[in-house]
């Protein structure tokens, strides 16, 4: 099959959509101009003498089909679309109404002529495409050697080498070592909650626990304020206790006898809340006796606000270096 | 001792680049870049001649010797490839206009095609269809761009001035019909279906990724 026959299928193909006044292949369009010149093509236009109303209404039409290959080409599509609007309506508001049809003020007569002009050009580039593709499949019909067996010369001709070339490598070298680091892995953030499920669970196992085995001897900042939250909490729901005998000294965290066995995961803080106003009385020296404003308030509400009613404890880490705040 | 056309013929068949005259008469110590030519024309009708699969082809400012159109389906078969990678159709049509208007900047690329072009700039670039010719001095100062030699290669031209000639008026269809017949002419055409001017179909397609032998 010969270019030529291709040609005139084409051709006749759109002839045929011409006949029928329908667009009858949904074609993915490189560009506004693109679309544009099929518009006109298909309406066998004179590229210098468009109707802008044609146009405008076919072009809107057909944006709905278009596929967009990504935003700025949707943009550059939209952008087309503003233009032909704008002309349109300079159409229906004539400045002279003794003016025969599609006459246009001076502004949007020369908006139109640059329209043209580019229709005309984006035409000819399209065709040149046309005949680059036809050389190409040509082409490639013909094999020849891409590589030689001759050793190198030993000069480099320099001609086809340019600062461009050393750049894109340079750039693929900085992303291969990038890619061959390894990447850091975060811990996962530390959460309450887990926290307090980790003490409960040796306190299965064992009287009493010192806060600072729980916490870490490593002293995280985040490692102490959450361990000291979980516990605070745990103090709360009358699930542990917790002693300091002196201040700044250790805290020593003990099995409540009755309520370890509680599941803590699903606690429901509204209900929970009534039953630990006794435990809470025990552990006054931990934690001040308070009245239960938070008691339905939301779980993390309810973390945060301990804290606040303790003063010593307060004092104590910020003592050591670990602001509350943190 | 071997003929210079012997020579000449090894030359081309050992080089990866199209060869010039004036390196063939460099290299044989010929007296003029006109005597290598003639020693390549007397090269060619013997192939031709012979009815050789083999050909002389000028492309690039130099000789290849290359393959005919009518052996292509076995190489196509040896390479257990069915297409060459092609071009799309925007790569296509930013290579026309950087063939004509080179050295031309992205703004200017982008005016002409109504969209963006950087991505089919760097795809054009990594094939080397197009080189970085310099700087505009103009609000940016953005890359020029020009064809290279492998372009010329890659579409069989001799030099720039094998692009079809474009009048400031011309109307598509008619560069089309011409471009047509030009094409009618040289070398038979296997059942390879291209894109038509006007169709816009034939991008390459899902097989058109495929790597061949040569790229």
């Amino acid at each position: 099959m010969s270019g030529q026959e291709t040609t005139a299928q084409g051709t006749s193909a759109q002839s045929q959509a011409a006949d029928t006044g329908i667009t009858v292949r949904v074609e993915s369009f490189v560009g506004p101009l693109d679309l544009l010149l099929h518009l006109c093509r298909t309406n066998e236009m004179d590229l210098s003498r468009l109707s802008l109303r044609t146009i405008t209404d076919q072009y809107l039409a057909h944006l709905e089909a278009v596929r967009f290959q990504d935003l700025e080409t949707a943009g550059s599509f939209m952008v087309m679309a503003a233009t032909l609007i704008y002309l349109k309506s300079k159409l229906l508001l004539p400045a002279n109404p003794d003016e025969p049809e599609e006459a246009l003020d001076e502004e949007g007569e020369l908006l139109k002529r640059e329209l043209e002009e580019r229709l005309r050009e984006y035409a000819r580039v399209k065709a040149l495409g046309a005949w680059l593709s036809e050389r190409e499949s040509e082409q490639s019909l013909v094999y020849g050697r891409t590589t030689a067996e001759l050793p190198p010369p030993e000069d480099i001709p320099l001609e086809d080498l340019s600062v461009h070339l050393l750049q894109r490598a340079m750039q693929r070298l900085i992303e291969d070592q990038k890619r061959r680091t390894p990447r850091q892995v975060e811990p996962n953030p530390l959460s309450v909650l887990e926290r307090m499920g980790e003490i409960t669970d040796l306190l299965r196992s064992t009287w009493s626990l010192l806060f600072s085995s729980v916490a870490g001897a490593e002293r995280l900042r985040a490692e102490w304020v959450v361990t000291l939250l979980a516990l605070l909490e745990l103090v709360r729901l009358g699930q542990a206790r917790a002693r300091q005998a002196e201040l700044f000294g250790e805290i020593v965290i003990e099995r409540h006898s009755v309520s370890v066995r509680e599941p803590i995961r699903e606690v429901d803080f509204a209900e929970e809340a009534p039953e630990t106003e006794a435990p809470r009385d025990a552990t006054a020296e931990e934690e001040s006796p308070r009245p239960a404003p938070d008691e339905t308030a939301s779980p993390q509400a309810a973390m945060d606000a301990p804290p606040e009613t303790t003063p010593t404890d307060d004092e104590a880490r910020t003592e050591e270096g670990e602001p509350r705040n943190a | 001792m071997p003929e210079p056309i012997d020579v000449v013929e090894a030359l081309l068949f050992a080089s990866d680049t199209p060869v010039e005259a004036e390196r063939i008469a460099e290299v044989l110590d010929l007296e003029s870049a006109a005597v290598a030519r003639e020693i390549v024309e007397g090269l060619r009708s013997r192939l031709d001649g012979e009815s050789r699969a083999l050909q002389v082809m000028e492309v690039g400012g130099g000789f290849r010797l290359v393959t005919r159109p009518d052996v292509a389906p076995w190489l196509v078969k040896l390479a257990r490839s069915r297409t060459r990678s092609r071009l799309s159709r925007p790569a296509l049509e930013t290579l026309a206009i950087i063939g004509y208007r080179q050295p031309v900047s992205r703004p200017e690329v982008d005016a002409v095609r109504g969209v963006n072009s950087e991505a089919v700039l760097d795809n054009l670039l990594e094939r080397r269809m197009i080189r970085i010719a310099g700087r505009k001095e103009s609000p940016g100062r953005p890359f020029l761009y020009e064809t290279t030699r492998e372009f010329l290669v890659a579409f069989g031209l001799r030099d720039l001035g094998d692009l079809p000639k474009v009048e400031g008026e011309l109307i598509v269809p008619e560069l089309a019909e011409a471009a047509a017949a030009q094409l009618a002419d040289p070398g038979p055409d296997q059942e390879e279906v291209t894109a038509a001017p006007d169709s816009s179909e034939q991008d390459p397609g899902p097989g058109g990724d495929r790597v061949s032998p040569s790229s």
